[in-house]
């Protein structure tokens, strides 16, 4: 038997916020389109009646997160978030600078090295092992048009 | 008798050599990221989506959906030998099939899960051949109103489907609208939400979001737990079943193609959902309820034949309708797209070699898959045993190259980083992504609908309710929500999803 206690559920209350913040956002960008009328719809109509809608949604959700059982925020660990987010920026700064095999050893390295258990060689052989077989598959095999290197 | 000639000439295209090759690697790479868990067919497809440019249009599409019904076989080996999901489809398979493994039988079940899936996808198959062709015709006949009601009442439906909170659901769909509304306005070509950015003219990229979603964020989700998982230690010994898992298993098999036929047409619809109602079905049925969760190989069976015939299915809508019916397919329709293929109706009468040929590639895709799971099954027993913090940072490198390879753009390499932000932020607040993606792909067409239903209407909503068909759309949609809100379906909606062991 799940014993439930009530309370605030946390998740539900950010979920509620967040689609209200989104929303006030695109209403904000969208304010200047001219919304028209439903026989001829300008630009902004759509989106307009889309964030209004949004928001009544998120209070919604909010209300119905103090109604239920109580459910516990989870906290968010930091060295995932901005390891993993962190490789893919690498991916994104380098591609176009220095080419395919400094791009793909650097998120492969970068993405190892998120995890504590996964040792610095072994990391760097992965991203050695990645980047040969980027080049293999992608720029060889599959004729993607990337340059491979450029000098540094 | 058309149906069978065209049939046989979409047989005759999917047996050309190229076309055969890239069933086998659609059945290849399916399986292989089926028994891999952590990386599905959204992530995969997408990740592939830039490599189908190379591709001719019947080709790429062979392939792709190849690795859609592939990983469902996929999917069960893992779930048979480590008690874990390869894929969400097999989540109900760990429960009956791992206790046979460790009973010594997981050859059996992985035998009967492999020819009970071969089964119902050939069955599917045929359910296609049959109904597709009277639907587009149905289709032909739509309106701008109806297609808008038409959608509306997928996005619905989705949710019904969908896992968890329906109100948080309902605000992924609205999320997913507002979204893909960003970019150039159809009708007057001015700029919407774009921040000024020039390569957000073109929208949001449908790649970095699913990417973002369905394989950056999920991995920083897993890198917060230290990794867990049982390896298989047995040894797989006699893959054949006896007589007594046949008598058991084939009437199982047979009530979960039929069910996952059905639940694949369905938009929001596909594989996953097939697995679960065919698990639960069978164990409200069976004389012996006793014997589920225990090994009992209808409760491999069932759901493993019902995922197959729903992932094949649910192409019904796409190619009929031209409406996608969960995220893999709209990603195919973003590869027909791609090469300037509008997903509807016309699809059957335009481009016949490419309905067909898929259609029929999914017959010889399906006998490739048994020879791919059953005798080769010790390469990817091998294969799971390659641990998640090596998996995830070659997941992360083909997911950078597919979304840069894609147009060439950096700026959309960053968008995965802030999707997949996004997906992480989506993921811990226990919101469903799947209902997002669906309503991101549906937006531009059903605003595109809805503004023209209403020129042509001059602006009276009423012609929403006038036109017979989308009358009846509208009527069944209203009808969900209604349901949804009723307290005794929300329950059974529940338990079905409860089967998660």
């Amino acid at each position: 038997m799940k014993i439930t206690t009530r309370g605030i559920n946390a998740p539900d209350l950010v979920t509620g916020l967040f689609l209200i913040a989104v929303a006030l956002v695109a209403l904000w960008l969208s304010w200047s389109l001219r919304a028209g009328t439903s026989f001829r719809m300008g630009p902004g109509y759509i989106p307009q009646a889309l964030c209004w809608l949004q928001i009544a949604m998120g209070l919604f959700i909010v209300l119905q997160s103090f109604l239920g059982e109580r459910v516990p925020w989870e906290p968010w660990l930091p060295r995932p978030i901005i390891g993993i987010l962190a490789s893919v920026t690498f991916f994104a700064l380098t591609i176009e600078r220095f080419g395919l095999i400094v791009a793909v050893f650097g998120v492969t390295v970068l993405a190892c090295i998120t995890n504590r258990e996964t040792r610095l060689w072994e990391a760097v052989l992965l991203g050695a092992a990645m980047a040969a077989f980027s080049v293999l598959v992608f720029v060889i095999g599959l004729q993607l048009p990337i340059a491979v290197w450029k000098g540094l | 008798m058309d149906t069978l000639v065209a049939f046989a000439h979409g047989m005759a295209v999917a047996l050309e050599p190229m076309n055969l090759v890239y069933c086998l690697v659609g059945a290849l790479v399916g399986t292989l990221i089926g028994v891999l868990p952590g990386l599905g067919p959204v992530a995969t497809v997408a990740m592939l989506l830039p490599v189908t440019f190379y591709l001719p249009p019947v080709s790429a599409l062979i392939m792709l959906a190849g690795i859609y019904y592939g990983a469902q076989y996929g999917g069960s080996t893992t779930a048979i030998l480590v008690n874990l999901p390869g894929e969400n489809s097999s989540v109900v398979t760990c429960l009956d099939g791992y206790q046979m493994a460790r009973r010594g039988r997981a050859g059996p079940a992985l035998a009967i899960a492999a020819l009970g899936s071969l089964f119902a996808g050939c069955m599917a198959t045929l359910f296609i051949v049959l109904f597709a062709p009277p639907l587009a015709e149905v289709a032909l006949a739509f309106g701008p109103a109806e297609y808008f009601s038409l959608m509306l009442l997928g996005l619905i439906a989705a949710i019904v489907l969908a896992q968890g909170s329906i109100v948080k659901a309902l605000g992924m769909i609205v999320l997913g609208l507002l979204l893909s509304a960003v970019g150039t306005d159809v009708n007057s070509g001015g700029a919407r939400m774009t921040l000024g950015i020039p390569a957000l003219a073109d929208g949001i990229g449908f790649v970095p979001l699913a990417m973002g979603l369905f394989a950056a964020g999920e991995i920083i989700r897993n890198l917060e737990n230290p990794e867990q998982r049982s390896i298989f230690t047995g040894k797989i010994t006699g893959l054949w079943p006896t007589r007594d898992d046949f008598r058991r298993a084939w009437p199982a098999v047979l009530r979960g193609t039929a069910l996952g036929s059905v639940l694949g047409l369905l938009p929001g619809g596909g594989a996953m959902l097939s697995s679960f109602a065919a698990y639960a079905l069978e164990k409200r049925i069976s004389r012996e309820p006793h014997r589920f969760g225990q090994g009992a190989i209808e409760g491999v069976a069932a759901p493993e034949s019902a995922n197959n015939a729903g992932a094949q299915t649910s192409f019904i809508p796409l190619l009929t309708l031209g409406i996608p019916a969960n995220a893999v397919i709209a990603l195919m329709a973003g590869a027909m797209m791609i090469h300037g293929i509008q997903p509807g109706p016309q699809v059957m009468t335009k481009n016949p070699e490419l309905f067909w040929g898929v259609v029929a590639s999914m017959i010889i895709g399906n006998v490739m898959l048994v020879v791919i799971n059953l005798p080769l099954i010790r390469v990817w027993v091998w294969l799971l045993k390659m641990p998640y913090r090596f998996l995830y940072p070659m997941i992360l490198v083909f997911c950078c190259i597919g979304v840069y390879s894609l147009n060439n753009s950096v700026f959309e390499v960053l968008l995965l980083v802030v999707f997949g932000f996004f997906g992480y932020v989506l993921l811990k607040l226990r919101c469903e992504p799947a209902p997002l993606l669906l309503s991101f792909v549906l937006g531009p067409l059903m605003e595109e609908n809805l503004r023209r239903a209403m020129q042509i209407s001059k602006g009276d909503p009423s012609v929403f309710v006038t036109r017979p068909i989308s009358a009846v759309l509208l009527a069944l949609t209203v009808g969900l929500l209604v349901l949804i809100v009723l307290p005794s379906l929300r329950r059974t909606r529940e338990v079905a999803f409860q089967e998660e062991p």
